[in-house]
């Protein structure tokens, strides 16, 4: 007998979500049949900078989210300085990729500690870690004190790992220091230095907490492992440029197919967007979304989400750490709810070991920034990747002001509803299979989900991923 | 002999390992000596990024509490938050519900359009709540309403521009004054240092846009920058100049950044290079530029709701 599970707020998680899942027996065991993801917050940022000022682009993108802020200001200068174009200083460069690592780091940690770990282990015993679903515990005593010293811990560590961000940006969350033409902030020797240090310091904790934690608790919780795979589909963009032309990247970009063994290149026209089921008009489900502005919808037949569904040849795509790495051929152990945290934290400690090498080519004093005048007209995507996934920002500038912008970002992958082909969104897909032991306390729901990372603030802003007859050259 | 809370839980945490304390024997004795008449926090987000907690979450002081951790365990029962409760669903709506003596904590705009559904916090009998109306019910009951961030004080970028979603500051969407702790995001000193306070009863006092005075009042920011009257810089890029020229908000707005400076203290935006954005102001983002224009300030509009305060 088929039950229907909400679970309306999920928590721990960026932004507004809510979950529906069917649950009923299979083979005799209760599991989810089916699941419908909810993003139910609205925010319309795309039409918000209309005739704006477009060299502010990365001030004002960056509040699209206050955990990941840094990748939308690197973004949104990338696509302005393709939009001119512009060759910023090398220290520019090294200093925004810097600062994009640390931001990771930081959003990494606080991933695994104060958005999953309650999801594993009871907190504190106090609001707001109680009330809290008291079932499937196999972490307690002593090994769950231990844990909750580390979620502790963690918070220091992503105060530190802020800070470190904010050697050289000025101020976390939300860097002024993002600008076209470069970055704001002529560093220093000090700046080095101290930056430098808090590396050492966060290195240690990766190395001695967060990297042994997240084996610890896939050891207790073995069966996730396998559950929570989805589709097997990753996508990246790819991001943090290593030459001035940026052609060569830290992560690269691709594509990986269910059952793949190789990356594919990536090609941004096999891009779309599909809204049947999204509380946005129908109408501008067939034309290219960057000639098309999209009107929000509600109530609409069939719709339950803020979110659009973003599409790559027509199939739903997972991105995050695990996809970077997996693309990158630097985590090949599989795709699971485990594996999305190891490739997490594999991916912090990858990032924390290559920040020296990037110090070592700051040269403190020098230039920073290259005179950047707006142009008159034109169109430019800047493509990047941020904690979660791939990120890319869409422009138009017509008479030196933002004509139109648009952002797809990981998120809007990751929690898509169902498309046009009623095909449901990569966490959508990935709840199916899933265990659920306690219809009212559907913590493994949670597990999945959370695996995930999701942001709803990056999502719900109105995501359209850009249709372009170009080819993207990052 | 009298002897202060803090040093008895000391004593405890030193006595606890021969008492067989554990961890969680010791909060909860915190949390028996807690003032039972204290009221407890509610936190929620509305149309927003929730950059202003991971500025809260970034707190670090000298003195207690000393950390994000050390509010949340020792100085305030926070009943939800939508980014660090453990619970989820049903249960964590319950506590919503029946919570009373408390300080609502908003952060992130209030959206109307469609009803209000442009943004549902959560469902409650099988029915999704818009957020507009949680804001309205619960501030209704609440010992204060505290605005965390230029969003919730005045609309902020959440209603910049269009605002298809018609973004509201918390005091418009309620008809009630708010305290505003306007930044975007606010120093987690200003929330922290706000907050406690009125958990102790204290009066706050609040300048002409609901800020505490005592934070935000007062001076220019010109007046402690240390680049002030250090030549004028021309372009983005040069170090150590004034600003002005290039927009920084540093003559009009009031913010202790100068002096309270960012991420304890590794940096701020104006040393970083960056003019002043002004963002703890009621017009932050401005309708056409985030920079102040010569002749004045950059007009009203920017930030939807005014969001004034009367202290």
């Amino acid at each position: 007998m088929p039950t229907v599970v909400t679970i309306d707020p999920v928590t721990r998680l960026e932004g507004h979500l809510r979950a529906d899942v069917t649950v009923d027996a299979v083979d005799g065991k209760q599991q989810v049949i089916e699941a419908r993801l909810s993003g139910t917050s609205f925010r319309g940022f795309e039409t918000m900078l209309v005739g704006r000022d477009p060299s502010e682009a990365p001030h004002l993108t960056q509040r699209i989210c206050g955990v990941c802020s840094v990748p939308h200001g690197v973004a949104a200068a990338l696509a302005l300085e393709k939009a001119a174009p512009s060759t910023i200083p090398e220290n520019a460069r090294v200093l925004r990729n810097l600062v994009l690592g640390a931001n990771f780091i930081q959003s990494h940690i606080l991933h695994f500690y104060q958005l999953s770990l309650l999801d594993y282990v009871g907190g504190p015993g106090m609001p707001p870690w109680e009330p809290q679903w008291n079932t499937d515990r196999r972490i307690t005593g002593e090994d769950g004190a231990r844990l909750v010293d580390h979620y502790k811990a963690a918070l220091q560590a992503v105060r530190q790992t802020n800070e470190m961000a904010a050697v050289f940006a000025g101020r976390q969350p939300h860097s002024p220091a993002f600008v076209p033409g470069g970055f704001t902030n002529v560093p220093t020797m000090d700046q080095v230095a101290a930056f430098r240090k808090y590396g050492g310091i966060i290195a240690d904790f990766l190395r001695r907490v967060y990297v042994p934690d997240v084996d610890f608790v896939a050891a207790r919780y073995p069966e996730y492992n396998q559950l929570g795979r989805g589709y097997g589909s990753l996508l990246a963009f790819g991001g943090f440029p290593l030459d001035a032309a940026g052609k060569g990247l830290f992560f690269s970009g691709g594509r990986m197919t269910d059952g793949g063994k190789e990356s594919q290149p990536m090609s941004f026209e096999a891009v779309t967007e599909q809204v049947t089921h999204s509380w946005y008009d129908n109408g501008a489900a067939n034309r290219h979304p960057s000639n098309g502005a999209t009107a929000a919808v509600y109530p609409k037949e069939g719709a339950y989400s803020w979110l659009k569904a973003p599409r790559y040849e027509g199939q739903p795509c997972e991105t995050g750490p695990l996809a970077r790495m997996t693309i990158g051929g630097h985590y090949r152990k599989g795709i699971s709810v485990h594996d999305r945290h190891r490739a997490r934290a594999a991916e912090a400690l990858k990032i924390v070991e290559t920040l020296p090498g990037w110090l070592d080519e700051i040269k403190p004093g020098e230039a920073v920034y290259s005179r950047y005048a707006v142009p008159a007209e034109a169109e430019a995507a800047g493509l990047t990747e941020a904690p979660r996934g791939a990120l890319g920002h869409w422009l138009k500038i017509r008479q030196g002001k933002i004509a139109h912008y648009q952002v797809v970002t990981p998120t809007c992958w990751n929690a898509s509803p169902r498309d046009d082909q009623h095909t449901p969104g990569p966490i959508e897909k990935a709840l199916v299979g899933t265990p659920v032991a306690d219809p009212q306390q559907p913590v493994e729901v949670l597990r999945v989900v959370h695996s995930f990372d999701p942001c709803l603030a990056c999502a719900v802003h109105v995501c359209r991923p850009a249709n372009t007859a170009r080819a993207i050259v990052l | 002999m009298r002897i202060s809370r803090r040093a008895f839980l000391r004593c405890c945490a030193l006595a606890s390992a021969s008492l067989g304390l554990g961890p969680k024997e010791l909060t909860d004795l915190e949390k028996a000596l807690a003032d039972p008449g204290a009221p407890s926090v509610l936190w929620l987000q509305g149309s927003g990024c929730s950059g202003c907690t991971i500025s809260f979450l970034n707190y670090i002081a000298p003195s207690e509490p000393v950390d994000a951790a050390e509010v949340l365990i020792r100085s305030a029962n926070l009943l939800y938050h939508p980014t660090l409760s453990a619970g989820a669903g049903e249960a964590v709506v319950a506590e919503v519900r029946k919570a009373s003596n408390y300080i609502l904590l908003v952060e992130g705009g209030v959206p109307t359009a469609f009803g209000g559904h442009a943004c549902a916090p959560w469902s409650d009998g099988g029915r999704e709540v818009p957020f507009l109306e949680a804001v309205r019910t619960l501030a209704e009951k609440a010992r204060q309403v505290m605005c965390v961030g230029t969003c919730a004080a005045y609309g902020g970028i959440s209603a910049m521009g269009a605002n298809p979603a018609a973004v509201k500051s918390v005091s418009e969407a309620i008809g009630k004054s708010t305290i505003n702790v306007s930044g975007c995001p606010p120093h987690p000193n200003w929330i922290v240092e706000t907050l406690v306070p009125l958990l102790q009863g204290k009066a706050v006092t609040l300048d002409g846009r609901g800020r505490p005075v005592s934070l935000y009042g007062g001076r220019r920011m010109c007046d402690d920058c240390p680049f002030h009257g250090r030549g004028e810089a021309r372009s983005l890029g040069e170090r150590g100049r004034c600003m002005e020229a290039l927009g920084c908000w540093g003559e009009l707005g009031s913010a202790p950044c100068p002096t309270t400076q960012w991420n304890n203290r590794v940096n701020w935006c104006i040393a970083a290079g960056s003019p002043c954005l002004g963002c703890t102001d009621p017009t932050f983002p401005g309708t056409t530029s985030l920079l102040r224009q010569r002749g004045g300030g950059r007009g009203p509009g920017g930030g939807r709701g005014r969001g004034r305060g009367r202290g």
